[in-house]
């Protein structure tokens, strides 16, 4: 999704202060980040105590080498939830399997191997239909997944997430579609693609 | 179902994530640990700015104190050394000196005022102050030139 451009320089100026040890800086930081790289790391990890985890450290790395942001290739926000994503991808990685890149090379040809077959079985939206959307998402290829967590449920764009995965915007758009379909089968195998006429319906 | 329809839909459980997921915040307990991290760094790392002030102060005193228990014993040749006080002035006629066949030189120290005496100048306000000086004697004692040390 395409955001509107922001002005980065309050930020820059409070990353500026924070460098220099003013700590309410650092906390004006997290305030406005912990929130979307918690709900991320959720989304990765599918645990409460695994995504307070990996928030915890994102903004340890961020404290402890806030040299490593470059102004020039995005904003704070996206750097801190690339940050999030490679430490969320770390911890869930036990759950995982490996994906082979030739196949991703052609990746409608979707092996089995590629899906997480151990979904989380920890509850963690109180709305239960979302419940069940969550853990489809959780259930479809890690590749897919990723992108589908950064572009439509993270609202980083194309460019942001292309640059965090390490590919090109034209594989993102592709994953994207493929991983939709991919929850969309899921969600159809779960009867939730059926709109509310269609459950009425006898 | 079609394909729009079933894109719609899909948008729709995944609105559904967002929106559930949007009452989720991180939890305080993560700030507060941060925050505690955050002060425990800022203040190691004003730390290293000043851990060379012990070790150097340590060192100083050290030097200050071996250079005044041992610097006079190894200081006075160097001291006499480096201060040349220039030429003897004679007291006696150069012939008369020249003739002489042994003398010696004395370090001493006596009041300036003697200086009058063997007809050099001496200011009236100094002339109770002590004067070191290096005095040539002939074999039987008697004094043919000085120097002034100071």
């Amino acid at each position: 999704m395409d955001m509107p451009p922001v002005n980065p320089q309050p930020e820059l100026a409070l990353l500026a202060r924070m460098r220099r040890g003013d700590e309410e800086a650092f906390v004006a930081l997290y305030r406005k980040h912990c929130d979307a790289v918690y709900r991320m790391a959720l989304l990765y990890c599918g645990s409460t105590a695994a995504a307070a985890d990996v928030t915890q450290d994102t903004f340890m790395h961020f404290m402890t080498r806030p040299d490593q942001y470059d102004g020039t290739r995005g904003t704070v926000g996206s750097w801190l939830c690339g940050v999030a994503r490679n430490l969320a991808r770390k911890a869930a990685g036990h759950r995982e399997e490996p994906t082979d890149p030739e196949a991703l090379a052609d990746d409608t040809a979707l092996h089995d191997a590629h899906i997480e077959h151990e979904t989380p079985l920890e509850r963690l939206l109180a709305d239960e239909r979302a419940e069940k959307v969550r853990l489809c998402l959780a259930a479809i290829a890690p590749h897919y997944r990723d992108v589908l967590i950064l572009c439509e449920l993270s609202e980083l764009s194309y460019a942001e997430a292309a640059q965090l995965c390490g590919i090109e915007i034209g594989t993102v758009r592709s994953r994207l579609s493929r991983a939709r379909t991919q929850l969309a089968q899921h969600l159809a195998r779960e009867g939730l693609l059926i709109g509310r006429r269609a459950a009425e319906a006898p | 179902m079609n394909s729009t329809t079933e894109e719609i839909l899909l948008d729709s459980r995944l609105h559904d994530v967002k929106r559930a997921i949007a009452s989720l915040h991180a939890p305080a307990s993560v700030e507060a640990a941060l925050v505690a991290s955050f002060r425990d760094r800022t203040r190691h790392a004003r730390r290293p700015r000043l851990w060379w002030i012990p070790p150097l102060a340590l060192a100083a005193t050290i030097a200050l104190v071996s250079w005044m228990v041992r610097g006079p014993m190894t200081a006075a040749p160097a001291l006499d050394a480096r201060e040349d006080p220039g030429p003897f002035l004679a007291l006696r006629p150069l012939e008369r000196i020249a003739l002489e066949p042994s003398t010696t030189v004395v370090a001493t120290e006596f009041p300036r005022a003697l200086l009058a005496e063997w007809g050099l100048p001496v200011s009236p306000e100094r002339a109770g102050e002590p004067v070191r000086a290096e005095m040539l004697y002939s074999a039987d004692g008697e004094p043919l030139a000085i120097r002034l040390v100071n």
